[in-house]
């Protein structure tokens, strides 16, 4: 008796045989998410510097030691390939306190404007740099030593001479002002409108699943009409989960600094992206059961790679605006987090994130046309 | 009218519709006949636009969108198992670009029409299946639809909601073209004003009830049910079977008017009564026991057999 179910229920198995592979292919999926993270998350500290040395003009020649050291120490830190550190110039320190006040960088090394003065005159008066962070981070710490370090011995390689400088630690105001939670409440918004994958395209394939397709298309519906219809019902869940998060966030110290408007704005334009791509999800399964299973492989995917649960950011391809395109912008969850971190902590206005704006409706639009593509060959096609 | 003509389909080396011309008059009942796997559905689907035909054309008299043209009920029932009666039939009538209020009448008027008034505001995965069924016809009607197309709508029916079905199918008779296929043939002879018997995706035959039956010849049917199936024994040379059927020939009885489907043996004649004993005794000579006999008038089961040899219930 036990085997004959036994038996029944490997036929089954193999009959369906879609689901089969996916659930055997789930865990080796995981391995190699993991490993990307994994890689992803390899420590890696990134130093801002600033050069606000104004130079000096000694016998009609204008010297900046501050600029001529500059790309040097870069190429110094960048041959060391045991040190996970990276030096990039910033435009000024304003720009680049608001890079480490959205952990898009560590520490930031301020060359002071009589740098050279200070260098060349002949009294032993040496300059002070600055090394801005949020002392309570430890990239902050780890990055703060091994920048003034190296500086120090660059210097000293240059010219024979040790200890040119001395350091004064400017510690950074929001330390106790943004905390940790608040820098992943964006991504965990997200997350919220990311989960209307699974009730959106089950909204759509339900209709499959039972048939009902049939009656609506003899009702000479258009694909575009029935999918906007469902669509609109999904925003509105979306919208519910949204507000539900920003309720729990809120009640737990999370402090909105944009304006509601441009939260608004990115989160419904986040939740039609997100219905757009169920449209893609939808035209690749038939069945609720279906979706279930092959869904999970897109939500790991955008939970793990769009920045919504880890920091991640990889090289860009090109810039729109501010924002960095790269592969991650595929999910176009990405662009959403970069835009809600910009809006909603650092309090910038929607032409800032006008990069993040674009790259995610552009995303929407193409999984739209997919997605419809797809769902009418698959669903709608008289075959 | 529909004319349809030459419709092919092929599912792989299967032509499951193959080379079928059929006219559909304006206001008739026309029955599809023929066993399961006949092409009945998938011909129905080719009319319905749901399905790509292979080849062949089908016309339309009436003009405008085939939505609104056809009333679509398929074999399997098709609802929305979370919404009320009510609420699919008018959801469905807005799709057809009702507005509600109209959709919203025509829905309780159909609800009275097929008995589920007391559904009204009942989620249709609560219904029975008969009822759901007769849901299903109902959302075929919501539209008020010129042509109505039923596939198999007696199928899962209990006795009680056939009737019901029926009754409806004959109200909208001459308003309305009526589509139905059935397997049954005392489904397609009670409603069909023609009926077009199909096996193996051919049309074999169409025309009224009335004159399919006379196209066998006049008389009543005797029908010899054997304890034995006649038919297999008939395909060995000299069987009993075989000597039986020669010796009812000498009946005098015209032997294109005598066939044989499993255990069943069907004469049909104006004077089975004076041959009944002389038959009876034939069966015995040959030790072949006779376990019924029956007299009846001739059926759409007895068109179907003379067209293939076989019984249309397997
Ligand atoms: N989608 C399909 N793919 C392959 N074969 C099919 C398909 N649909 C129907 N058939 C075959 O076509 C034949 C006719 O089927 P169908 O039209 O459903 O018969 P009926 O409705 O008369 O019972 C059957 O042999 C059936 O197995
Ligand atoms: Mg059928």
């Amino acid at each position: 008796m036990i085997w004959a179910i036994f038996i029944k229920s490997i036929k089954e198995q193999l009959r369906n045989f879609w689901i089969l592979i996916l659930t055997v292919s789930m865990a080796p999926f995981f391995v190699f998410v993991y490993f990307l993270i994994n890689e992803a998350s390899q420590p890696h500290y990134r130093a801002l510097i600033v050069n606000q040395d104004q130079g000096v003009t000694v016998q009609d020649e204008q010297i900046n030691i501050g600029s001529a050291l500059l790309p040097g120490f870069q190429e110094y830190i960048d041959s060391m390939e045991n040190i996970p550190l990276s030096i990039r110039s910033a435009g000024s320190r304003a720009a680049a306190i608001k890079k480490i006040e959205t952990r898009k960088a560590d520490v930031l090394l301020v060359i002071p404007a009589h740098f050279s003065q200070a260098l060349l005159s002949e009294a032993t008066h040496t300059p002070e740099l600055e090394i801005v962070g949020n002392l309570t981070s430890t990239g902050y710490l780890i990055s703060a030593v091994w920048v003034g370090e190296m500086l120090n011995e660059f210097m000293a390689q240059q010219t024979g001479q040790e200890r040119l400088f001395t350091v004064k630690e400017t510690a950074l105001g929001l330390s106790g002002q943004i905390d940790e939670f608040e820098i992943w409440v964006p991504g965990i918004l997200i997350l919220s409108i990311i989960m209307l994958m699974f009730s959106a395209t089950i909204a759509i394939i339900v209709e499959v699943d039972q048939g009902t397709i049939l009656r609506m298309k003899l009702s000479g519906m258009r694909a575009w009409q029935f999918l906007v219809g469902v669509g609109s019902s999904q925003m509105l869940v979306g919208i519910i989960a949204i507000f539900l998060t920003l309720a729990a966030a809120t009640s737990l110290g999370f402090e909105m600094r944009g304006s509601f408007w441009s939260f608004l704005l990115i989160t419904v334009l986040t939740s039609i992206s997100m219905i757009a791509f169920s449209l893609i999800l939808a035209a690749v399964t038939r069945s609720v059961t279906d979706v279930l299973v092959v869904g999970n492989f897109p939500l790991f995917l955008f939970m793990f790679f769009s920045g919504a649960a880890f920091p991640i950011s990889p090289q860009a391809w090109f810039y729109l605006g501010d924002y960095g395109v790269s592969w991650q912008t595929l999910m176009s969850a990405a662009p959403a987090i970069s835009a809600l971190q910009k809006t909603s902590i650092m309090g910038v206005g929607l032409a800032d994130v006008g990069g993040e704006l674009l790259a995610l409706v552009f995303m929407t639009a193409i999984y739209f046309a997919i997605g419809l593509w797809g769902f009418q060959r698959r669903h709608l096609r008289t075959k | 009218m529909i004319s349809i003509s030459h419709l092919r389909k092929n599912f792989g080396d299967l032509a499951a519709v193959d080379d079928l011309s059929l006219t559909i008059n304006h206001g008739e009942i026309l029955g599809l006949l023929g066993p399961n796997g006949a092409g009945k559905t998938t011909t129905i689907r080719m009319l319905c636009d749901l399905l790509e035909r292979d080849g062949g054309e089908i016309h339309w008299e009436t003009t405008g969108e085939l939505s609104e043209i056809i009333g679509f009920c398929s074999q399997e029932n098709l609802y929305w198992p979370r919404l009320t009666c009510r609420e699919q039939l008018v959801f469905l009538g807005t799709m057809h670009k009702m507005s509600a209020a109209a959709a919203h009448s025509r829905a309780i008027e159909l609800l009275n029409m097929l008995g589920l008034a007391g559904k009204t505001d009942v989620y249709a995965a609560k219904l029975s299946g008969g009822m759901q069924r007769r849901l299903n016809i109902a959302l075929a009607l919501i539209h008020d639809p010129p042509v109505l197309i039923l596939d198999e709508p007696e199928a899962g029916l209990d006795p009680q909601s056939r009737i019901l079905v029926r009754d409806l199918i004959r109200s909208l008779a001459r308003q309305k073209t009526v589509i139905i296929t059935t397997h049954n043939m005392d489904e397609a002879e009670r409603l069909s004003d023609r009926v077009a018997i199909i096996d193996h995706g051919k049309l074999l035959e169409v025309g009224s009830v009335d004159s399919l039956k006379q196209s066998l010849g006049s008389g009543d049917c005797l029908e010899c049910r054997f304890e034995t199936d006649l038919g297999y024994l008939l395909t060995e040379k000299s069987s009993p079977a075989t000597q039986f059927i020669e010796a009812i020939s000498s009946l005098g009885l015209a032997t294109d008017t005598i066939s044989v489907v499993q255990d069943k043996l069907l004469i049909r004649s104006f004077q089975h009564l004076e041959k009944l004993s002389a038959l009876t005794d034939l069966a015995k000579m040959q030790g072949l026991e006779i376990q019924d006999i029956q007299l009846r008038k001739t059926t759409l089961e007895d068109v179907f057999i003379n067209l293939t040899g076989r019984a249309l219930r397997e």
